[in-house]
């Protein structure tokens, strides 16, 4: 009898301290989790900001002032313009 | 001795066996009593364990909860404003905000002096930011650069935290400034699109509970997460390039002609919807500090003035539509005044006889009195209500004003006359773009949309097709050689439109010296698809008509918008191609 109830305290002990060990891994990896969802959300924010930079850089006022003074280019008009009709677009494939 | 001893101390303790006490019979009442205490206390512990375990439970867990819970708020993305291509006019980007608990912070004199050096604020104001010994909290600066951050780190101060706050940026600046507006610290919409779509544009917040330990981190969830609901994005009909041409032109024609504001509308006319609305002066959106109510105004909107001979062609329509005239019918505008009453009205240069079309094209007030003079007060305001004047627009636009158009009734002959060359109401800039739809939509107003429309919208029929092509005729001899604006003109596309020129009111005189110049027209005039509207307000070195002034800009504005839409030019171009390429061979 005595036996028995030794072993059973032990097999409480060690289920006990079994217990510990998951609640600990538990709680750490629910917070690597957090991290990394954390992360994520970080990493979001910042493509947002990296495209919105991105769209800052690429108004038509620094495009066009990049266009005229450093390839030197004019705005199109219709006199120097050739206008091709659909037609004879279709006609190249053939 | 130690017998003695032994009997003293015998004699001083009692002899239980011997106690009286006990040979005293115990009352039964007293056990009972105990008994009944116990069983009391027994009952007492149980009521409370039932009150607390089933009863009060939630209240129990609820108050446990709060002693190691925190709830996390998720914030909601507001959305984006786009452009009709998709360009970005008005986005959310995450920023860090500084804050810092003043207790803990330790910092050295020359720490604090860089710290407020790079948040930019004045020493002493951050010195009592941080005075405050029992303060838990204190806001440093909101919404500051990644870099910012980055160097406050670098300090090293104990005590100073961020948090991450959303910024609106405007890659369009300034040139989109007064359309797409701005928020507030607290990203709510202050002013334009922002403040007009909040609802939409705002989100909702979501939060989720958890549990933290020691060292600050997530170790477990509890409930549900309640997900955020991110803003709606809003597509607008704007057109980021002509927008900023528009915006360009408008800003240069300012300069050119030492004006003080200008304004340039551009609608268009198949679908109504708003393709550019440009002010200058503007403002940049991202830094908004000294700002002035007149940076801030959106004059095409909110500024009102007497239409002039932009009225005209109205006059003329109506006149043609009820067939009291033909374009050809004559009219006697010698000797260049009419009197009216006690009044008289009088042309800048006298003409002579006229064709109605020749009215409209050397804009002659008589001709314009001589034909409105036919005509009910109440057919006029008919007309000019049925386009909008006097009317707020119906757009999804905050401050659009609606402008003065009185009551019929009350209109005295000579207010008629006066009305019929565009004095005595007043219009803004964005009305008179609207109501010239019904000229370029063969006699439909177009109802008006910041918005992208899916479909072409229905209009208000107001006048026949014929008289809308035959007014558009007079538009278009108007703005040629020979009319008021011949600068109007473009390369390759036929344009039609008209002039007005003012006197700026002050108080209830007209001004000597301060001027309002004005160009509405509409391209290609045969089957218009843009009205541009454009308004200069006091050109100050010396040119002041409309023809001269804002003609130049609606031809610019014309030429780039219609050629940015792939519209074909209507009129014969002399080709400026000096080489031509051979063409390639499969």
């Amino acid at each position: 009898m005595t036996r028995v109830n030794f072993l059973l305290a032990l097999a409480l002990l060690l289920s006990s301290l079994f217990l510990v060990r998951t609640a600990y891994d538990a709680r750490r990896l629910f917070a690597e989790l957090d991290k990394a969802k954390d992360d994520g959300a970080r990493l979001d924010a910042e493509g947002k900001r990296l495209e919105a930079e991105r769209e800052g850089q690429a108004t038509s006022l620094r495009v066009e002032r990049s266009a005229r003074e450093k390839l030197a280019m004019r705005t199109a008009t219709p006199a120097v313009t050739v206008y091709v009709h659909d037609g004879a677009a279709a006609g190249v494939g053939k | 001795m130690i017998g003695r001893r032994k009997r003293g101390a015998a004699a001083r303790s009692v002899s239980y066996s011997s106690s009286p006490l006990l040979a005293s019979k115990t009352p039964p009442w007293r056990s009972k009593f105990l008994v009944a205490l116990v069983g009391l206390g027994s009952c007492v512990l149980l009521g409370r364990a039932v009150h607390i375990q089933i009863v009060g439970n939630q209240f129990y867990l609820d108050q446990g909860e709060k002693r190691y819970a925190h709830e996390l708020e998720l914030p909601a993305l507001r959305g984006r404003i786009t452009d009709r291509h998709g360009a970005l006019l008005a986005t959310s980007v995450s920023v860090p905000s500084i804050w810092a608990i003043p207790k803990d912070v330790q910092a050295s004199k020359e720490q604090r002096r860089q710290l407020a050096r790079l948040l930019v604020v004045a020493p002493a104001e951050l010195e009592k930011k941080l005075a405050d010994p029992n303060a838990r909290f204190a806001w440093l600066k909101r919404q500051v650069d990644e870099t910012v951050w980055q160097q406050v780190q670098a300090l090293g101060i104990k005590g100073i935290y961020e948090t991450r706050e959303y910024r609106r940026k405007y890659p369009e600046g300034e040139s989109a400034a007064h359309l797409v507006g701005f928020t507030d610290v607290e990203d709510h919409g202050q002013e334009g699109i922002e403040l007009a779509f909040q609802t939409e544009l705002q989100g909702r917040d979501g939060s989720r509970t958890v549990v933290k330990d020691r060292l600050g981190r997530v170790v477990e969830a509890i409930g549900e997460q309640v997900d955020a609901s991110n803003g709606q994005d809003i597509g607008l009909a704007i057109d980021a390039k002509v927008q900023f041409f528009a915006y360009q032109r408008v800003r240069d024609a300012v300069a050119e002609h030492r004006a003080k504001a200008g304004s340039v509308v551009v609608l268009d006319v198949q679908t109504g919807e708003v393709l550019a609305l440009a002010n200058y002066p503007s403002f940049n959106p991202a830094d908004r500090r000294n700002l002035t109510g007149k940076q801030l105004r959106n004059r095409a909107l909110t500024d009102t003035f007497e239409p002039g001979s932009t009225i005209k062609p109205f006059i003329a329509a109506w006149a043609m539509e009820t067939g009291r005239v033909t374009p050809t019918t004559l009219i006697q505008t010698a000797p260049g005044s009419v009197t009216i009453g006690s009044s008289t009205i009088h042309d800048a240069h006298p003409h002579g006889t006229l064709t109605v079309a020749e009215v409209i094209q050397k804009s002659s007030n008589v001709g314009a009195v001589k034909m409105a003079m036919q005509m009910q007060p109440r057919e006029m305001w008919e007309l000019f209500t049925q386009v909008g004047f006097g009317q707020k627009p119906q757009l999804q636009f905050p401050g659009a004003v609606t402008g003065r158009l009185r009551p019929y009734k009350s209109w005295r002959p000579i207010e008629q006359a006066t009305m019929s060359y565009g004095y005595g109401m007043s219009t803004s800039l964005f009305q008179l773009a609207h109501a010239y739809t019904v000229f370029a939509r063969d006699g439909e107003v177009m109802p008006v949309s910041m918005l992208g429309q899916a479909a072409p919208q229905a209009g208000i029929h107001v006048l026949s097709p014929a008289t809308a092509r035959a007014v558009r005729e007079m538009l278009r001899l108007a703005a040629g050689p020979g009319g008021t604006a011949p600068k109007a003109q473009t390369i390759g596309y036929s344009v039609g439109g008209k002039t007005g020129t003012a006197r700026k009111q002050e108080g209830k005189a007209y001004t000597s010296d301060q001027y309002r110049a004005w160009f509405v027209g509409m391209a290609p005039i045969d089957r218009p698809r843009i009205v541009v509207a454009v308004m200069i307000d006091e050109p100050g070195n010396g040119m002041y008509f409309g023809g001269d002034v804002a003609a130049p800009v609606f031809s610019q504005v014309v030429q780039q918008t219609l050629r940015t839409l792939g519209v074909p030019p209507d009129l014969d171009v002399k080709p400026q191609i000096v080489a031509t390429a051979v063409q390639e061979s499969f």
